[in-house]
């Protein structure tokens, strides 16, 4: 029963996204000048510090961006600000309604969007990468890379309705989605790699959730071969889903009380 | 002397499918001309070109084909110029803000129209007044009710005294007792100010209550211009009655009623006003048959233009 | 008339006072991440292509400054592709006013208005303000300011004459992302590109070298790019303003 709601929400939304060309192709462009724009920067960084930057030559540099950018530009963007206007509008309050959990339906809908894009992402920045860097450090790793970028998407929506839920108690939810994506950017390793970090606050970013929304599949891909980040992305999944259930019920709660 | 004059207006829209783009055509060739002071229902479907003659006659637009002037300037060349001698109400477009109450955007409004600051304070006295609106006007908008917000609107519309008033389906979505009211103003409005109006609507009522002249068009072309008396007489001579009965009212026979729907319980009629009053019907059904409810209805619009494209042209 | 408009739509985004401040702390939020990002990569590389930190601070500063007053003042100016292309510039047609600078003012958003504080915030903290580099700072972002309110109302313009306001969206998002680097870290066309139609090395990037090291005919190049772009959207504006449909486009046949 839960395996088919799940299987059909998941499937129609790629289908959905997969028919809209535009906005992959727009997905695509702005993937692929984050991705450029970072990988000029972290060169130039590789360049000046005789030639690798934390242990990551150039090419291994290349890659980690076009693995961390892909994570997440594959999401789409507004999904909190989304989450916290139905929240705020009472459009959720229908929905709750429904037979079918309405934060299990929304998240498996997001997982469903992300992955043609991602898809998209991963072909794009594949070619970016063989073209400017050559091949990736480590076919094992790229290997791995590959469900480790799954299952960073679905610990990125599972936070972010974790997030979101936020509306529930907050008028405006759009502060909630920069806070959130800030501590994606720098502490989930987007923009910089962890260990680029001092010592003491790689060791405070390793131990939070973040880390798994888009370091460890880019750590993977730029050539380490460290199969046990998998299960510490498993690991969150299971709690930041346990959050978001949470926060949705509490949510519930107060929607009954105080009403829509 | 002529306020509005419309001539052979046209607007072409560039349709974009999917593939190939070709033109719609809203508005095709329509002319008339409207007197100081008058109230004119401009009807129409939905899609008829109603909002995209309004919008060409306030210089939203530029017409592709054609020439129009308002209070002797045309629209689009002089769009600031006529937008400060006449008011525009969209029926689902604020003009307020949002977050503020109505008072604090007739502020604005006055610096915007040039308005002293204490000519726009009396003004807006007045209005409160007119409108019976003084008490909403210290409400932030998003508080307000539909009815309560399009009161605001009318009062922002007419703060700076236009001579024309341009209203876009003020009444959509209004309940029945708001659109009655809404109505209501906008004739106090034209008689208290001498504001000629010009509204677009889909709604029957609206003509019957507001206007005295009725233009319709239909697929951009205008197919009746006359009074609402007129039209009264011929065109909107019938009214729908649905009544609901307790049991098996037997044979219905009354004269000057057409029975369209029948069964056990319950019955559609068409009354021809001409021949018999409403009341009379009402009446008499509720006399002589075991009635358990009853309604009075317009006939929709559609009807209406149906009726206009069988009857012989004058 | 304008300050008027400026203050009603001041005063609407402070009607909600609680997120005003919410939002005003957010962008706080999401700016030190930013130098938090900056710091870190300083960390490890000493200077990049003539880029250090002190220099790269100072960029990010005219940055937030410029866009906190761009997004945050002239919030409509990046919304209007799509209010181009949804007609909804109806209410703004009604009334005596000229249409583009009564829409740049007729929205504030409070969010980035934090920006700007904290632009001037870091400026004071890491730019080592002298007189003459705080007149630099502040004329350097009012020519940012120029240029990219002009950059966004010529993209959102080309709304009117097809699609649905993407161009607008496109080119918000590439320019301020571009805006963001040190512009030496691109090379060739790219960099050229981001000199020229896609403006972004000047709304930033030149501004902050010119605090830094003071050159005339740079400064001369950025006042004539700022002009150019800045009658460019008036000009995009204008012409399109004919071409408006009023929403009355069926899009998807």
């Amino acid at each position: 029963m839960t395996a088919r709601w799940v299987a059909v929400a998941v499937s129609t939304a790629v289908q959905r996204v997969s028919g809209d060309r535009g906005g992959m192709l727009v997905t695509l462009g702005f993937y692929v000048a984050v991705v450029g724009t970072l990988a000029a920067l972290w060169a130039a960084a590789a360049e000046a510090s005789g030639g690798s930057v934390a242990g990551y030559d150039a090419a291994a540099l290349a890659w980690y961006i076009v693995a961390s950018e892909a994570a997440t530009v594959a999401l789409n963007v507004r999904m909190i600000e989304g989450i916290g206007d139905d929240i705020g509008s009472g459009a959720i309050a229908v929905e709750l309604l429904r037979p079918a959990p309405v934060l299990g339906l929304r998240m498996a809908t997001e997982v469903g969007r992300a992955l043609p894009r991602l898809a998209v992402c991963v072909a794009g920045g594949a070619v970016l990468g063989v073209a400017t860097v050559g091949p990736p450090p480590s076919a094992a790793g790229a290997l791995l890379a590959v469900p480790a970028l799954v299952l960073a998407i679905a610990c990125n929506i599972a936070a972010q309705h974790a997030f979101a839920g936020l509306a529930f108690w907050i008028r405006d939810a759009t502060s909630a989605w920069y806070l959130y994506q800030k501590l994606v950017f720098i502490a989930g390793g987007m923009l910089i790699p962890v260990e680029v970090f001092p010592a003491a606050l790689q060791a405070v970013v390793k131990a939070l959730p973040f880390i798994a929304m888009s370091y460890v599949p880019a750590r993977l891909l730029s050539g380490a071969v460290e199969p046990q980040l998998l299960v510490l992305q498993a690991f969150w999944l299971v709690v930041l889903c346990a959050l978001a259930v949470a926060v949705f019920s509490a949510g519930q709660r107060r929607l009954q009380v105080v009403g829509g | 002397m002529a306020v509005i004059e419309a001539d052979a207006l046209t607007k072409t829209f560039p349709l974009r499918g999917r593939r190939q783009a070709c033109p719609v055509e809203a508005v095709r060739g329509i002319s008339f001309s409207v007197e100081r002071g008058e109230r004119i229902a401009y009807i129409g479907p939905n899609g008829a070109g109603k909002s995209t003659s309004i919008k060409m006659l306030t210089g939203i637009l530029h017409p592709s084909g054609g020439t129009a002037t308002v209070l002797d300037l045309v629209p689009w060349r002089s769009r600031r110029a006529l937008a400060a001698r006449i008011g525009t109400l969209f029926g689902q477009r604020s003009q307020l803000w949002f977050e503020l109450p109505p008072r604090r955007g007739f502020r604005l409004l006055g610096a915007i129209y040039g308005l002293p600051d204490d000519v726009a304070r009396r003004r807006v006295d007045e209005l409160g007044a007119l409108l019976d609106a003084a008490d909403l006007f210290d409400v932030p908008v998003r508080n307000l009710s539909l009815g309560q917000r399009m009161r605001c609107e009318l009062a922002a519309t007419l703060l700076h005294s236009p001579q024309v008033l341009f209203l876009d389906e003020p009444t959509i979505g209004l309940d029945l007792l708001a659109k009655q009211r809404f109505r209501d103003l906008v004739v106090r409005v034209n008689a208290d100010q001498g504001a000629t109006i010009f509204m677009t609507s889909h709604d029957v009522a609206d003509i019957e209550q507001v206007a005295r002249r009725v233009i319709v068009i239909n697929h951009g072309v205008l197919i009746y211009d006359d009074e609402v008396s007129a039209m009264r007489r011929t065109l909107l001579a019938t009214k729908l009655i649905e009544v609901a009965f307790e049991r098996p009212p037997g044979q219905v026979c009354l004269a000057g009623v057409q029975v369209t729907e029948s069964s056990t319980t319950g019955m559609k009629l068409v009354v021809d006003t001409t021949m018999r009053s409403i009341r009379d019907v009402l009446d008499t059904l509720l006399d002589r048959y075991p009635v358990a409810d009853i309604s009075v209805v317009d006939p929709p619009l559609e009807q209406v233009i149906s009726a206009i494209y069988a009857a012989p042209r004058a | 008339m304008l300050l008027a408009t400026v203050r009603g739509a001041f005063a609407e985004a402070w009607a909600n006072r609680q997120s005003f401040w919410l939002q005003v702390g957010a962008m706080a939020v999401n700016d030190l991440a930013w130098v938090a990002f900056w710091l870190l990569f300083f960390n490890r590389v000493a200077n990049v292509r003539g880029w250090d930190v002190g220099r790269v601070l100072l960029l990010f500063a005219v940055l937030t400054t410029v866009a906190g007053v761009v997004l945050g003042v002239f919030a409509n100016a990046r919304r209007l592709g799509r209010l181009a292309a949804e007609g909804q510039l109806d209410a703004v047609l009604g009334l005596p006013v000229r249409p583009l600078p009564y829409l740049l003012l007729r929205r504030v958003e409070a969010a980035n208005l934090g920006d700007v504080l904290f632009g001037g915030l870091l400026f004071a903290a890491a730019g080592a303000p002298s007189p003459q580099r705080v007149l630099l700072y502040v004329v350097g972002s009012i020519a940012g300011i120029v240029l990219l309110t002009g950059f966004l109302v010529t993209v959102g313009s080309l709304a009117f004459f097809g699609g649905n306001g993407e161009a607008g969206e496109l080119g918000f998002h590439a320019i301020l992302l571009l805006a963001g680097y040190p512009v030496d870290v691109f090379a060739g066309g790219m960099k050229l590109m981001l000199y020229t139609v896609l403006p972004a090395a000047l709304v930033a990037a030149v501004p902050a070298r010119l605090v830094d090291a003071f050159d005339v005919r740079a400064a001369g190049l950025l006042a004539g790019a700022a002009a150019i772009f800045a009658l460019l959207g008036w000009a995009t504006f204008t012409l399109g303003l004919r071409r408006y449909t009023s929403g009355a486009v069926w899009t998807r046949a």
